[in-house]
């Protein structure tokens, strides 16, 4: 902990952390300093004149060395002559400051006049008007009426289209900056800057394609002013009419906390929607900032396509049939195929949906297998050993911390993690960002570990090889909780390491803190788990098991993939399931034959299948029931992040007519099984089962999940003191469950790696993961889809040219059940003899991880 | 002698003229200032005041108000500024005449006019819907939405003509 120091405020003393910027510090006591330029996430840069206070120091005797008094025994104060910029003031012993003097005041009156006199009356209309720091700030200290000339206002141009999420107004720019620097400094994207000079200085981007960056939305959020809007939202209502509902970004596992601002719209039928996205906060999780899918991949939820009619299959028709004889038929079939029934949970499922999925299966039968999709990460056991701590904060991690990412490319899989672990290395962490290829963590990385993809296993166990070599193995936790570390030991000794793995296990060697984030790029599920068992060996050896901060990470694909794994899904079912052909699937929210070209043959084979899903997906067109479930945003419920913290969503969005929540739909067909018990009516009496069931859920009851604490910095008050409403958490901030590494009575098991690296002669599939896709709860966000590229591969230059292919050709790529055309991208991204694949760009599915194939140049 | 008084009173009554007048046959002359039901006023030009900002929601007591904003463009513009109401509704049940939506309106689009006869036979009748609000176009002038040319409306908030 920082140290506490006293500062005079006011003349009253307080007690504030040394260094803490002065206007946080007199806001953490109530004591407002107004501002404009600065934000507590953002570095100071004094350049609006709000923050004007006195500032002094006090007196103190050189010869005594104790403050002066005066004759009344009040410490003497040396002001300085001029006024200071709060924001600029780090909090040290002895300072005083006042803020409620006359000069203050005057400041103040003056800043906002000579602002406002380029500013535009344009609050009736303004986006922001009603939660504005100007119009809140004006109404507090400024002037009642202007002394300038209206028609002398700047008039600049009103509608400039900065990319194509984002819209200036460039009249409305104070000129704080914020934008700019949450671009260059947060986000490390030099996409906007301040263009001429003076009365003319404007915001402009300077990136091709303009505002280029997945986290725009974030600078409409801390712009003082409404010069910052989105295209989503622009115009859509007034602040004040908003309704805020807490939810849980559906779409990766970051699990950013975010609050739906919804009100009733006649272009929904006079039903409450959701207008736009916020981030909520939440300083454990997103902090307060979301990316741009989260913000804009909502429009799934009311889109034209989704399904609202229970329907079966005659002849080869869709025929709408009631959702009894829905639950009965299907029912009647689960009890007519007993253990020959499969059943797929998707990642985008609550714990509330899967629960009810698994009660029913194991009412089928106790045989019959749970699988999830995508079956490409597993690992639930190491996750469960090491997985990171509870109470971890990655925006603690800092100068004394080490962060490694391997098989993963966090900047389109988890965004906002990305984000912090990139934070996390300007703070001074060691990051390596290890990979097949390059990604955009390699430029903020201490060490950019490239491996040739199949090796990843091997790459991290040399981690604990040096890790052994150089002594920097946590004798006395192992000694203490390692378990098979003899075996485990012998394995170490003697492997050949190459340098690269030697330094990058070098550089994170020694840190006090140590997170591992494991990714799935490159490697088959087999390889995954001893991927996942190789980190969690590094990290048992090293100690960075069972404390804040440190431990594992792994970036799943989906929201809730963490939350599928606790109730007892798992891939290697999956696989299972594929391998036996069941006569009978139940798949939910799972898209698996756009994924997977087995999967389509399998389910026509399949005598049976029931399908929970919103829209009509290939995988729906194998069915023959489909049953209409509901979006995240119309119903209640709870996800698992990837850092285990469980958090609950609320309605925000009035049920399309026709749609159930997934859970009442398996709750439903249970109760109309044998044995089957009545249906719960709410989410949280399922919630409530999970926490009897489930021992590591044992606390997550819906009032556990929605408690809140205050939070620090203090945004998004009803003060407006930083612009926004949206950011108050009021919803929960979540409660993660502990790992075996945090309770002393489990030992953790290191054990030898298998680091065989599949042969693979010619070119090799990788397929990889792209934020901004068409899955199907993304594709119907249409603002999105300038950013969906249309499908395509990338070649090595070298692969490339003796393919005869060049950049932009149109390529058939075939691997043993797949056919897929894409456009080629010769590049230096994919490595020599591998094919970078982006997963759910097309239609058709791609081919599996490491698989050979052949590309051919399509004539014509 | 009370009971002679009130008798006086009585006949005074007798002698003097009826007070209440036959309705709908006769009408009294309205106040200059009277306020009835809302008309949504148009510019000279045709275009349409009403710039969506839902202030008169806000200030409503009743929450008779339904406003619901869209952006203008070029090629179809309804009002001069930056947006317009895209949905703009009263119930006439709830609203209570009081005026304040008019003095909220930062560009006069509202104003309660000398319409008093408002009854319905169905509660849904009552929510009087934008183009029932709308005041006809001035003869001969293009109705909205409309085309214009680019450059022409730059401000979010049109520059009223003498708003005394
Ligand atoms: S656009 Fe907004 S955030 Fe950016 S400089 Fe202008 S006022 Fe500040
Ligand atoms: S980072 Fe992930 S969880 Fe957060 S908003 Fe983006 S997609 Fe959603
Ligand atoms: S007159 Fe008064 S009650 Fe009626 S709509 Fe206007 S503000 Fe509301
Ligand atoms: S009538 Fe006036 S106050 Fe109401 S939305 Fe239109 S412009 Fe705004
Ligand atoms: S100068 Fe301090 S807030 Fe802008």
């Amino acid at each position: 902990m920082t140290e506490t120091i006293t500062i005079i405020i006011d003349g009253q003393d307080y007690q504030v952390p040394r260094g803490m910027n002065l206007v946080d510090a007199a806001k953490m006591h109530g004591v407002d300093i107004p501002v404009f330029c600065h934000h507590p996430k953002l570095e100071p840069v004094g350049m609006c004149r709000m923050c004007l206070v006195e500032l002094g120091s006090l007196a103190v005797n050189r010869e005594t060395g104790q403050p002066e008094r005066d004759e009344n025994g009040q410490p003497v104060v040396r002001w300085f002559p001029k006024l200071q910029t709060a924001c600029t003031q780090e909090a040290s012993p002895g300072m005083a400051v006042r803020t409620d003097s006359a000069a203050v005041a005057q400041a103040r009156y003056n800043v906002l006049e000579f602002l406002l006199t380029s500013h535009p009356l344009d609050c009736p209309i303004c986006d922001k008007g009603g939660e504005c720091p100007l119009q809140e700030l004006t109404m507090a200290y400024g002037p009642g009426q202007s002394r300038f000339i209206y028609d002398d206002k700047m008039h600049l141009a009103k509608q400039i289209p900065l990319g194509d999420l984002i819209c200036l107004d460039r009249e409305r720019c104070i000129q704080c900056a914020r934008c700019i620097r949450f671009c260059d400094e947060i986000v490390g994207d030099e996409v906007l800057a301040f263009h001429e000079r003076g009365r003319r200085l404007q915001i402009i981007t300077i990136s091709d394609p303009p505002f280029d960056t997945k986290f725009s939305g974030n600078t409409t959020d801390i712009c003082p002013v409404g010069a910052l809007t989105t295209v989503d939202f622009r115009f859509g209502a007034r602040p004040w009419e908003l309704d805020e509902v807490a939810s849980i970004c559906p779409h990766c596992p970051v699990g950013c906390n975010i609050s739906a601002s919804t009100r009733l719209d006649r272009d929904f039928g006079g039903r409450k929607m959701i207008k736009r996205i916020m981030p909520r906060q939440n300083e454990a999780v997103n902090e307060i900032w979301i990316c741009d899918k989260g913000r804009f991949g909502h429009h799934h939820s009311r889109s034209e396509e989704r399904l609202t009619q229970p329907m079966i299959r005659r002849d080869e028709e869709w025929v709408p049939i009631t959702w009894e004889t829905a639950y009965r038929e299907i029912a009647a079939q689960l009890a007519r195929h007993g253990r020959e029934s499969g059943f797929l949970a998707g990642a985008s499922l609550s714990n509330e949906d899967l629960w009810e999925l698994r009660k029913l299966a194991r009412l089928t039968h106790a045989d019959c297998s749970l699988g999830v999709w995508p079956a490409t990460m597993g690992g639930i056991e190491q996750v469960t050993q090491v997985g990171v701590g509870v109470g971890t904060r990655l925006q603690d991690l800092g100068p004394d911390s080490a962060i490694l990412v391997i098989a993963s490319d966090l900047d389109e899989e988890a965004p906002i993690w990305w984000l912090q672990v990139k934070q996390a290395a300007d703070r001074g962490a060691k990051v390596v960002a290890a990979n097949g290829r390059a990604t955009k963590l390699d430029q903020y990385a201490t060490v950019a570990l490239r491996y040739p993809y199949g090796e990843a296993v091997a790459a991290l166990n040399s981690f604990a090889v040096i890790a052994r070599r150089s002594n920097a193995i946590d004798e006395a936790f192992v000694a203490a909780r390692a378990e098979g570390f003899a075996e485990f030991d012998a394995s170490l000794k003697g492997a050949r390491v190459p340098k690269p793995y030697a330094e990058a296990a070098q550089a994170l060697l020694g840190a006090k803190d140590l997170v591992v984030f494991v990714g799935g790029e490159g490697v088959t599920l087999a390889q995954h788990g001893e991927l996942m068992q190789a980190a969690a060996n590094l990290l048992i050896l090293t100690g960075h098991a069972g404390r804040a901060n440190n431990g594992l990470i792994p970036v799943w694909p989906g929201a809730n993939m963490q939350g599928a794994l606790d109730m007892g899904f798992g891939p290697q079912a999956t696989h299972d399931l594929i391998a036996q052909r069941p006569a009978m699937w139940i798949i939910a929210e799972a898209d698996p034959v756009a994924e997977d070209a087995r999967m389509a043959e399998v389910l026509v084979g399949a005598e049976f299948v029931a399908l929970a899903t919103q829209f009509m997906t290939p995988t729906a067109e194998k069915a023959h029931v489909l049953l209409p479930v509901q979006s995240f945003a119309e119903r209640e419920g709870t996800f698992t992040n990837g850092l285990r913290r469980v958090q609950r969503f609320y309605m925000a969005q009035t049920p399309l007519e026709g749609t159930l929540p997934a859970w009442k739909v398996f709750a439903h067909i249970s109760s109309s099984m044998p044995g089957g018990a009545k249906p719960r009516i709410a989410p949280g009496l399922v919630m409530r089962d999970i926490t009897q069931h489930v021992l590591r859920y044992a606390e997550m009851s819906y009032p556990n999940l929605a408690h809140v604490e205050p939070q620090f910095p203090l945004v998004g008050g009803e003060d407006m003191y930083y612009g926004g409403t949206a950011y108050s958490n009021h919803g929960g901030l979540g409660v993660q469950w502990a790992t075996n590494a945090e309770k002393e009575k489990y030992s953790l098991a290191v054990r030898p790696v298998d680091v065989a690296r599949p042969r693979l002669d010619g070119l090799a599939v990788v397929p990889v993961r792209l934020l901004y896709d068409r899955e199907p709860l993304f594709a119907p966000s249409s603002i999105m889809h300038q950013r969906v590229p249309a499908p395509y591969v990338e070649l090595n230059v070298r692969d490339a040219e003796a393919l005869g292919i060049a950049e932009g050709d149109a390529v058939m790529l075939t691997a043993d059940d797949v056919q897929m055309a894409a456009e080629a991208r010769v590049n230096s991204h994919a490595p020599a003899g591998t094919v970078l694949v982006p997963q759910r760009l097309g239609a058709t599915p791609i081919p599996a991880t490491l698989v050979e194939c052949v590309v051919q140049k399509m004539e014509g | 002698m009370n009971l002679v008084r009130g008798f006086v009173t009585t006949f005074k009554h007798v002698l003097e003229g009826p007070v209440t007048i036959q309705y709908p046959e006769q009408e009294r002359p309205l106040r200059e200032r009277f306020k009835g039901r809302h008309a949504l006023k148009r510019y000279d030009n045709g275009l349409e005041k009403c710039i969506g900002c839902a202030l008169c929601a806000a200030a409503c007591p009743a929450d008779a108000i339904w406003v619901e904003a869209a952006e203008n463009t070029d090629e179809e513009r309804y009002s001069p500024g930056e947006r317009y109401a895209k949905t703009y509704e009263i119930n006439m049940l709830r609203c209570i005449f009081c005026g304040y939506c008019e003095d909220a309106c930062p560009t006069e689009a509202i104003v309660l006019e000398h319409e008093y006869r408002l009854s319905f036979s169905d509660r849904r009748d009552a929510i009087y819907v934008k183009a029932m609000l709308l005041d006809p176009l001035p003869p001969g002038v293009e109705g909205t939405p409309r085309r214009t040319e680019p450059g022409q409306f730059t401000r979010s908030i049109p520059v009223m003509e003498n708003p005394k």
